[in-house]
């Protein structure tokens, strides 16, 4: 019985000492958090801010330099508005590669964790088809992936929004084997932990257990990838766009980078512009990437 | 006593790259309402494996044949859904080593009521309340703070006893105590032991209590049984076995032991040598090797399961105090 009062004082104690030094955040926490934050918002909210059209021609202002008054980033050669055409490509770059993490992780993440937990035939079938799908370079797949979905020339036209949801899906199958396989490998390291067997025991369900037990323990290995695979979704989508391949009328940052490609000498803002917001982007998501990993080395160095 | 679990020769192996690797064989054991059952032997001996191949818990590389008659019905063929309707309910397994049988990011309360909600069917709040009848029948401190702390804040032995709260929530018939004291110290050791005492006998639980300790069952078990390389090699009940051992590797198991009143600087006793490989199948007696009584019959001919009357069994040629 002694223990037990022991035990009471203890951990009233450590209730009742002050409370633990608050975690000094580094300082590439706000900057890359910054960096992202602004991002999310103009993709959001860029729409309702007083900013000339981004589709329109300015035929007075053609090839005007940063600080002109009224296009304050300048405008291309062909006279559109630069500022207005980064805040419409923080929209589609980020929503395009969001929507194809989210969806390629989902995927990704249920097929891998239930491959994983269940092992077998499935598991080596899965794990086959990922290493078939790995071996392709993932600028190859998306791009072959893309000219079969939305093939498009001057007599098959095909439109924007096809091009953009057949660009978002063919992203998203790029994704589910690199998040699948970090799935299965994190969900193999826990499956066979005490904590599962122990629930199985007592009678629970599989697909409960991997709900309850399984996904919380995964959860954070996914995150760390997924912010990485945020980053490889936006070059891959900005590469397709200087291949020429993207999304038609220079709408993402890739397509502007591609359209002021051949306008260098006369205006390098085109270029040197939505290129910064995508290596600022891309930077900043490996970055947090990097972040929640450490996170989880230190976690599990406690368990 | 109505039996309540019957094993017919029960044997499990499991397939390796160097052949089939024969845990448990031919093991009979039988099992009162009520009663309690120590499983002992050292590691590798098969203990562990009996009790999770009774429960039907074992991975999918290992092939068992033999009967498990659990409350008159042989449930040794039913399929994997049909056997989880006993689990939690039925049977129930208390796990050794504490620290890793808690998940590690989830509370102490959303772990406890698990089974109470999805296999009770339990509503949260009737969950959380008898959640914490539950911490405070294994005796923990402010239950009700206990739901929200993670498995890190607790001490070993509080993690055990949250074990065995999970374990008896939903009053099981049989309950699987896997060196359930390993991980612990001798001082808390003691504490758990009595505690599942209690909760055996308020509730009318069977109990198999594996471990490698024979100090650990003998206030603890109505009936012993010493296993050596997959082998049950003496069966018996407890006064029996103490006052009478037959096997020489029981004996040897029992002077292993360290004892208090042996001079400082002493030996420990140890069993010499090591099991033999379990995926060979060698002629005579597998503790003929280690045995300090080894004759040539036991090298040559394995010794069957002899019945030494009083319920006492040994697997010997030449028994202790002779036959």
């Amino acid at each position: 019985m002694s223990d037990v009062t022991t035990a009471t004082e203890e951990t009233t104690a450590a209730e009742s000492s002050p409370a633990p030094k608050k975690r000094r955040r580094p300082f590439g926490f706000y900057l890359a958090g910054g960096w992202l934050g602004l991002v999310v918002f103009l993709a959001l909210f860029g729409g309702f801010m007083p900013l000339p059209r981004w589709d329109e021609s300015f035929y007075d202002f053609l090839g005007s330099p940063p600080g002109t008054s009224g296009h304050i980033l300048g405008t291309t050669q062909d006279g559109y508005d630069m500022l207005a055409g980064l805040v419409n490509g923080a929209r589609l770059s980020s929503s395009i590669a969001f929507v194809a993490v989210l969806l390629g992780g989902s995927i990704g993440s249920f097929i891998g964790i239930t491959s994983a937990y269940f092992r077998g035939r499935i598991d080596l079938i899965v794990t086959s088809i990922f290493n078939v799908m790995l071996s392709i370079p993932n600028l190859v797949l998306s791009l072959a992936l893309l000219s079969v979905l939305a093939y498009s020339d001057a007599n098959h036209p095909a439109s924007t929004l096809r091009r953009v949801v057949v660009l978002m899906l063919s992203l998203t199958i790029v994704i589910v084997p690199i998040l699948g396989r970090i799935a299965r490998a994190s969900t193999l390291q826990w499956a066979g932990r005490e904590f599962v067997i122990a629930s199985k025991s007592m009678g629970t369900r599989n697909f409960t257990i991997i709900r309850k037990h399984i996904l919380p323990n995964v959860a954070p290995a996914i995150l760390a990838i997924g912010f990485l695979a945020i980053g490889s979704v936006i070059i891959v989508e900005g590469s397709l766009a200087i291949l020429g391949i993207g999304i038609p009328g220079g709408g993402s940052w890739g397509s502007m980078l591609a359209n002021g490609r051949s306008n260098i000498q006369f205006s390098a803002w085109e270029v040197y512009m939505p290129a910064l917001c995508i290596a600022f982007t891309v930077i900043s998501c490996n970055w947090f990437g990097d972040y929640v990993r450490n996170l989880l080395d230190k976690r599990e160095a406690k368990i | 006593m109505t039996t309540l679990l019957k094993l017919e020769d029960l044997n499990v192996s499991f397939a390796t790259p160097r052949g089939a690797l024969k845990a448990v064989r031919n093991v009979s054991i039988e099992l009162g309402a009520g009663e309690s059952l120590g499983v002992v032997g050292e590691s590798g001996s098969g203990k562990t494996v009996l009790s999770r191949a009774t429960m039907g818990l074992l991975p999918s590389t290992a092939t068992r044949t033999g009967a498990i008659i659990y409350q008159g019905q042989d449930i040794s063929g039913w399929s994997s859904e049909k056997v989880r309707e006993l689990w939690g309910v039925g049977m129930a397994m208390i796990f050794q080593d504490p620290m890793t049988a808690l998940n590690p990011v989830r509370r102490i309360g959303a772990q406890v009521t698990e089974s109470l909600t999805v296999r009770l069917g339990m509503d949260k709040k009737a969950a959380k309340a008898r959640a914490i009848e539950l911490l405070k029948r294994v005796r923990i401190p402010d239950p009700e703070g206990m739901l929200r702390k993670f498995p890190y804040q607790l001490s070993g032995g509080m993690r055990q006893r949250i074990m065995i709260a999970i374990a008896v929530s939903c009053n099981p018939e049989l309950l699987f105590a896997d060196e359930p004291t390993t991980a612990l110290d001798v001082t808390v050791q003691a504490q758990v032991l009595e505690l599942l005492d209690e909760l055996r006998k308020e509730y009318n639980t069977a109990m198999i209590l594996v471990t490698h300790d024979l100090g650990v069952v003998a206030g603890h078990t109505d009936k012993i049984a010493v296993m050596y390389a997959g082998d049950l090699v003496e069966y018996a009940p407890t006064p029996q076995l103490f006052a009478n051992m037959k096997m020489p590797y029981t004996e040897a198991l029992l002077k292993s032991i360290p004892r208090l009143e042996t001079p400082t600087g002493t030996r420990l006793p140890v069993i010499e040598g090591r099991m033999p490989d379990p995926t060979k199948d060698e002629p005579g007696c597998a503790f003929a090797g280690r045995c300090p009584y080894v004759q040539d019959k036991c090298r040559a001919e394995k010794p069957p399961l002899t019945d030494g009357g009083n319920n006492h069994y040994y697997r010997c040629w030449f028994p202790i105090g002779g036959k």
